[in-house]
């Protein structure tokens, strides 16, 4: 997909890389291999055969490069770390005891550039390659200028791009001058950058620059994807005459980006010598780290009476495919499976019209597309742009019916036009709309009025806003306008928080972090980079500008928040009535509930609580709701009544935590535990605990729960287990 | 992407971690238990007319159709939901089959023609012959000469709902009845239904009454009813929940009304978060509800089934994780990490959890914007619905109302940060406000008012698509097109989604339905997503012909001045050829071969002469894989030419 790279890396190693410059508490090296650490890992992760990298070091105690073989002088103190070859997270571990500043400086930054060359020439040929040279060094030792000119041409005829990258170089247009720089350091960045501006293409740049940018997370470009070539119809040309058909190319225009996903793994079991190289290909490759991929592997069960648990194992052999209508279950045999699906044709077909004021932006489904004429097709650019402009000026948008592909399903696009007034080009977007299925009827009370039950319609209310309330809420919209809040470079008023501003948060914290521990596999997870959550809260200075705004809408609104434990507790509920109000306890009359039936328990059981003025009676209907869940599980056949048992469970759960008695829940359901898993209710029950209790998060109350309760939430861990 | 490739159910898979996003999010289980009322004015036959509109079912009938419909649907929209059938009013008592307990007896005049359960293909069966072809072989439809107890009634739902959908999050009684006083004065009776209807509730059952009125009369609710139903406990405040009666009448059927009046309350309305702090600005913090009313609706996954038995089985498929020695792997031991440069890169849990974690669930306002500044190809998913909720914050419906006022007025926008959940990935989102649905101007009277929260694409989900800039069209072909465009606008001048069945969901079951209850398998389907060709035929022909005529004028001159132009420029690269040589060779054997070019190359046979990488450009560009080796490179780019040009 994308281009093959080869990178040589050009690092100085030289003595004074050692010592730290200009305030930082790091040594230069540590800070320049930032950058380059960030770059080598980059091409690490992106796991290509394709993007390789070679490393040399300057001023190194050694000498070792082909040059110097050869006899050719000057090129002391060079070393080839790493010959050019794809990147892993071996080479990285390589590097990382490699990179240590020596005690030499003896070598001439030109000569590396020289050898770096070379071993791309040598490994690149004349293949397509993306090749680049980066210089990191302090341009603390010598540099001989004599053969710039010739090094550049050669830089050029092979089409390599040299990036010097300098630790405390100056930058005027970047802002950076170091003071108190030494006449030699001086002479030597002069050089450098007379070599850089020979390259046609070159980069020169200083250090603190490029280690700030390293927290502007990088985007990973993707080739335009195109999804249809064909054409663009209004009625049908294989019928009418009158139809129109337009050849056009649609693209992916948005596509969601996804975060790095974790894998599931485990600790390498310990293997002692030859079994190791007979693990799995894959085996040896993810090796290293101690760590292996996990497998799944599915096992199928049906239901048998016969069988222990009402379940057995089948073979996977012996299953056929099918689909599910409701509960029944329908075979089908391999080749009757694609006749539920519809047959299409590829084709792109508009259905009419509508004002775009018709639309709105929540009805977008999904991702969207770009259409363009296709490439040198004199009709379809003059067609499609009449259809553009004209869409246009009708502020309208068309509906079309959209299949990728023969026998995709179809699809209904909303056709927008972007009539090239302000971008660089024209073209029509399409977005996914809602099929019929696709909307849930939900109802909801009208947010400008309320009604009464008897249909009455009322406009002054505790829900509807007050008219201060509304003139307070439209001053504090309008005064935290974003549109022109940002200033641009030349002080005009811009947008702010614009699309290309905002940078998924959660895949480039998880990319960085996963670098940072590739590179340095004991280091800390730092905290978020600051522009990853540049967007999580208003701009101070907006908030500032608005003050008096906002603190008007506060007092307009009047918002109090509901103590956390505001219902609840006994005595104080007020009892439900019907519509009618009618008072159903009085109609159960005096005489309270004091038996719970299995038949009715959860009504019964609430409304025992309801009426009870003592713990004695608190106490008595959860012994008989105890004794309901017992029953049931204990005449459950198979799993059938468990799910009952376990409603009953939550029933009891809940009202005993409103009422304040955990420890009644809590003891009954240690109970229940030992007596199933004693086998005492009738057989094997582990599956009522596992799936329904522990699994329906019916586990003992806790204090966080229950400020009464003596659990905490590790022994109700524990209790669950 | 569930179409049945069941990508998941392979019996082995390397498993990558699913996004948590809305996958983690399980829906509650819907149960709806429908109580269709059988007495003689249930049942009473329409007097006959001539009219093609006019009544021709019985309420019952009617009752049962819906019932039909509702089933239908289910199975397609709900496919793990229950619904039952409970006729009361019938002279034969029916409640279970299995033997023991109160079978018949325990309930007199009560019916229960479906049991509560996901339902089967022999439910369905039963029903369908039951309202097409009146087949009515136990003579269920006999109303008993008393009526039959309310309370028994309700009882009768109780136990239904308490066996068979014990733990479900939401369980519904529909009750479609034209008897407003099923007791009249029997003040006894009355209090018995009031008492069992308080069971229901604090069952936890909500009971929906689809009251039918017929002859003129009123169905007066407070003769009975209002002792029976309680306000929804979920529902918002200042909500009652609207109770409409069903009639025929105005050009609308008994069924049409009650099949509207019963599907809007089809789906229980599902909150996807609750209680999500809303913070407008520092200090002011509301409450709100989200909830996805607009969601993909896809053909359900293949299944593996087991032919071993006398039926058909649905083979329970469970997970076991293996190492790469086929050891079982248990939970405890499972790590997450994530493959970098071919190895793996750990995290501690706690470290992980740190990582993702940005900030907790909020909704926090950072500005507003004019709707406008939204590109419109700023889209990437579906929105979510929020609606404010009095639980948390007293208050927050007014302050609610008066944003969403303003922003309707105003044509603005709130940008947002959002947290939907703990744990889930922030992203940024667009508040827009939605009009009230019997607004005319609404655009979306199928969609509830209220504010949406539109996902914006981040920078990373953003193509560089770049492309050329196309010619300035010719002013005369862009006038002769508003009379085409003018004259096919759709019926509203709106898209109204409901009026656009997904043409492969409908199909896919109703072939499934077809087999399932072993009928015969349709031809063809009825898809109204195809556009009218007659009718946009006749209405825009004549000026289709006329622009068409004109586009070709157009095209003709353009290719023509192009072709000069060319021409200019091929004399003008004598001289300084070699200076552009190189560049203009490689561009025209790259990716920017026109199809013209490529045609001929194709006819000449030159297209072997391309190197790998100039193949893979092209084939990449026409959005062909690019993958093989040369030769299977340019039999693939033959392919395409031969397809394509």
């Amino acid at each position: 997909m994308a281009d093959k790279e080869a990178t040589v890396y050009i690092i100085d190693l030289g003595e004074s890389m050692a010592d730290c410059h200009n305030g930082r508490d790091e040594s230069d090296l540590d800070f320049g291999m930032r950058y380059v650490w960030d770059k080598i890992s980059t091409t690490v992760a992106a796991n290509r055969k394709t993007w390789t990298l070679g490393v040399v070091g300057l001023n190194t105690e050694e000498t070792n490069n082909a040059q110097d073989r050869e006899g050719l002088e000057g090129y002391d103190h060079i070393s080839v770390l790493q010959e050019i070859g794809p990147a892993s997270m071996s080479t990285l571990r390589d590097l990382r005891s490699l990179i240590q500043p020596s005690r030499s400086n003896g070598g001439d930054a030109i000569s590396a550039v020289v050898v770096a060359l070379s071993m791309i020439e040598e490994f690149t040929k004349k293949l397509k390659y993306n090749r680049r040279i980066i210089l990191v060094t302090n341009a603390e030792s010598p540099i001989d200028d004599e053969s710039l000119e010739d090094v550049a041409s050669r830089l050029n005829e092979s089409n390599i791009e040299l990036v010097v990258i300098g630790i405390d170089f100056d930058d005027p247009e970047y802002g950076f001058k170091e003071e108190d720089k030494s006449r030699a350091k001086a002479a030597n960045e002069k050089t450098l950058r007379k070599l850089v501006d020979q390259c046609s293409n070159g980069v020169f740049g200083t250090m603190a620059q490029a280690v700030e940018e390293l927290a502007i997370p990088r985007i990973k470009p993707v080739r335009p994807f195109k999804a249809y070539d064909g054409p663009l119809t209004l009625g049908d040309p294989s019928k009418y005459e009158s139809a129109l058909s337009i050849h056009v190319e649609r693209y992916f225009k948005t596509k969601r980006a996804m975060a790095p996903a974790a894998s599931t793994v485990v600790v390498n079991a310990e293997r002692v010598g030859p079994s190791q190289t007979q693990a799995l290909d894959e085996d040896i490759e993810m090796g290293g780290t101690g760590f292996s991929g996990v497998k799944q592997m599915r096992t199928y069960r049906v239901n048998d009476p016969d069988a222990p648990g009402g379940k057995r194992d089948v073979e996977f052999e012996d299953l056929a495919k099918g689909y599910q209508y409701g509960r029944t279950v329908v075979p089908f045999s391999e080749s009757d499976l694609s006749v539920t699906k519809l047959e299409t044709k590829k084709s792109f077909t508009i259905l009419g019209f509508v004002p775009s004021r018709s639309y709105n932006f929540f009805l977008n489904m999904g991702e969207t597309g770009v259409i363009v004429a296709q490439k040198h097709n004199e009709q379809a650019e003059l067609g499609l742009s009449a259809l553009i402009h004209t869409l246009h000026e009708l502020e309208s948008y068309a509906v079309a019916r959209y299949v990728q592909k023969d026998g995709a399903q179809p699809q209904i696009f909303m056709l927008k036009p972007n009539p090239a007034l302000e971008d660089e080009f024209e073209c029509l977007y399409d977005v996914p709309l809602p099929f019929a299925e696709d909307v849930r009827s939900y109802q909801f009370p009208p947010l400008d009025k309320v009604l009464t039950v008897t249909g009455n319609v009322i406009k002054e209310h505790r829900l509807l806003p007050s008219e201060d309330l509304k003139q307070a809420m439209s001053d504090f919209v309008d005064a935290m306008d974003l549109s022109g809040f940002e200033v641009d470079d030349e002080g005009n008023p811009t947008e702010y928080a614009s699309i290309d501003e905002l940078y998924n948060p959660i895949i480039h914290r998880l990319n960085q972090a996963i670098r940072a521990r590739a590179v340095n596999p004991d280091g800390p997870i730092e905290s978020p980079a600051e522009i990853l959550l540049r967007f999580s809260k208003p701009p101070e200075k907006l908030i500032k500008k608005a003050k008096s705004e906002i603190e008007a809408l506060a007092d307009a609104a009047e918002i109090k928040k509901v103590p956390a434990k505001a219902q609840g507790r006994r005595g104080r509920k007020e009892p439900v009535k019907p519509l009618s109000g009618l008072d159903i306890d009085a109609l159960l009359g005096e005489s309270k509930r004091t038996t719970i039936s299995l038949e009715n328990a959860i009504p019964e059981f609430k409304q025992m609580l309801a009426t009870a003025a003592d713990d004695a009676t608190v106490e008595n209907a959860a012994k008989q709701m105890g004794d309901i869940v017992r029953k049931l599980v204990r005449d459950s056949f198979a799993d059938l009544s468990y799910a009952r048992a376990a409603e009953n469970l939550r029933v009891m759960r809940e009202e005993l935590i409103s009422l304040e008695v955990p420890a009644l829940y809590n003891k009954f359901l240690t109970g229940l535990k030992k007596s199933i898993l004693s086998g005492e209710l009738n057989g094997d029950r582990r599956e009522m605990w596992f799936k329904h209790v522990v699994g329906g998060h019916l586990g003992l109350i806790t204090q966080d729960e229950s400020e009464v309760s003596e659990v905490t939430a590790d022994e109700a861990k524990a209790v669950s287990l | 992407m569930a179409w049945g490739e069941d990508d998941d159910r392979r019996p082995e898979q390397d498993e990558g971690e699913e996004e948590l996003d809305e996958t983690d999010y399980k829906t509650q289980k819907d149960a709806v238990l429908f109580a269709i009322d059988v007495s003689k004015s249930m049942l009473q036959q329409p007097p006959a007319t001539d009219k093609k509109k006019g009544e021709k079912d019985s309420a019952v009938a009617a009752a049962l159709k819906c019932a039909y419909q509702f089933m239908q649907q289910r199975i397609i929209a709900q496919p793990k939901d229950m619904m039952g059938i409970l006729l009361f009013g019938t002279e034969k008592s029916k409640f279970r089959d299995e033997a023991g307990g109160r079978s018949g007896t325990g309930y007199p005049h009560c019916y229960l023609f479906t049991d509560l359960d996901v339902p089967a293909a022999e439910d369905v069966k039963k029903l369908k012959a039951l309202v097409e072809e009146g087949e009515d072989a136990d003579e269920v439809l006999v109303p008993s000469n008393e009526p039959a107890s309310m309370a028994n009634v309700l009882f009768c739902a109780n136990q239904v709902f308490t066996t068979n959908a014990a733990n479900f999050g939401s369980r519904r009684l529909f009750i479609i009845t034209d008897n407003d006083s099923p007791h009249g004065k029997d003040k006894a009776a009355k209090s018995s239904a009031a008492v069992r209807a308080k069971d229901l509730y604090d069952l936890g059952v909500v009971i929906e009454l689809f009251p039918i009125s017929q002859g003129g009369s009123s169905f007066d609710v407070s003769k009975f009813y209002d002792d029976i139903i309680y306000r929804d406990p979920a529902a918002e405040l200042g909500s009652p929940d609207e109770v409409k009666t069903s009639k025929s009448g105005d050009g609308l059927s008994l069924l049409n009304s009650l099949i509207s009046n019963i599907n809007s309350k089809q789906t229980p309305k599902r909150a996807y978060f609750s209680n999500l702090p809303f913070e407008l600005a520092p200090g002011i913090t509301i409450s709100v509800k989200g909830y996805m009313p607009l969601h993909r609706q896809q053909p359900a996954r293949t299944c593996y089934v087991w032919l071993g038995g006398e039926q058909a089985q649905l083979a329970q498929g469970e997970t076991i994780k293996v190492d790469s020695d086929t050891r079982t792997v248990d939970k405890s031991e499972v790590k997450k990490a994530y493959k970098f440069g071919g190895e793996y890169i750990y995290f501690k849990p706690e470290e992980l959890a740190s990582l993702k974690n940005l900030g907790g669930k909020v909704l926090r306002v950072i500005g507003f914007k004019p709707r406008s500044s939204i590109p419109t190809w700023a889209s990437v998913k579906k929105s979510i619905f929020i609606f404010p909720s009095e639980e948390d914050y007293v208050g927050s419906t007014r302050v609610f109302s008066a944003l969403w006022q303003k922003l309707l007025d105003a044509d603005k926008v709130g940008l947002a940060w959002f947290v939907a959940r703990q744990n889930a990935n922030p992203i940024m989102v667009a508040i827009i406000p939605s009009r009230n649905p019997d607004e005319e101007t609404s655009g979306t009277p199928y969609l509830p008012a209220g504010l949406w929260l539109y996902p914006l694409p981040f920078a990373d989900d953003v193509r560089n698509v770049e492309l050329s800039a196309p010619p300035r069209p010719a002013d005369e072909l862009t006038d002769k097109m508003r009379e085409i465009v003018q004259n096919l606008q759709l019926p509203k001048a709106m898209y109204n989604p409901l009026k656009y069945p997904n043409p492969s969901l409908q199909w896919h079951y109703k072939i499934l339905q077809a087999m399932a209850l072993e009928e015969d398998v349709p031809e063809g389907l009825d898809d109204a997503t195809i556009p009218k060709y007659r009718q946009i035929d006749k209405r825009v022909g004549g000026y289709l012909a006329e622009w068409k005529q004109m586009l070709a004028e157009k095209a003709g001159a353009l290719m023509k001045s192009r072709a000069m132009k060319r021409e200019v420029e091929d004399e003008d690269e004598g001289r300084p050829a070699a200076k552009r040589a190189k560049p203009a060779a490689k561009k025209a054997a790259g990716g920017h071969l026109s199809n013209a070019q490529l045609k001929a190359a194709f006819e000449q046979g030159t297209l072997k002469k391309m190197t790998v990488a100039e193949l893979k450009d092209v084939l990449a560009s026409k959005g062909v894989s690019a993958v093989g080796k040369k030769a299977e490179l340019v039999e693939k780019l033959e392919q395409w030419i031969e397809e394509n040009i």
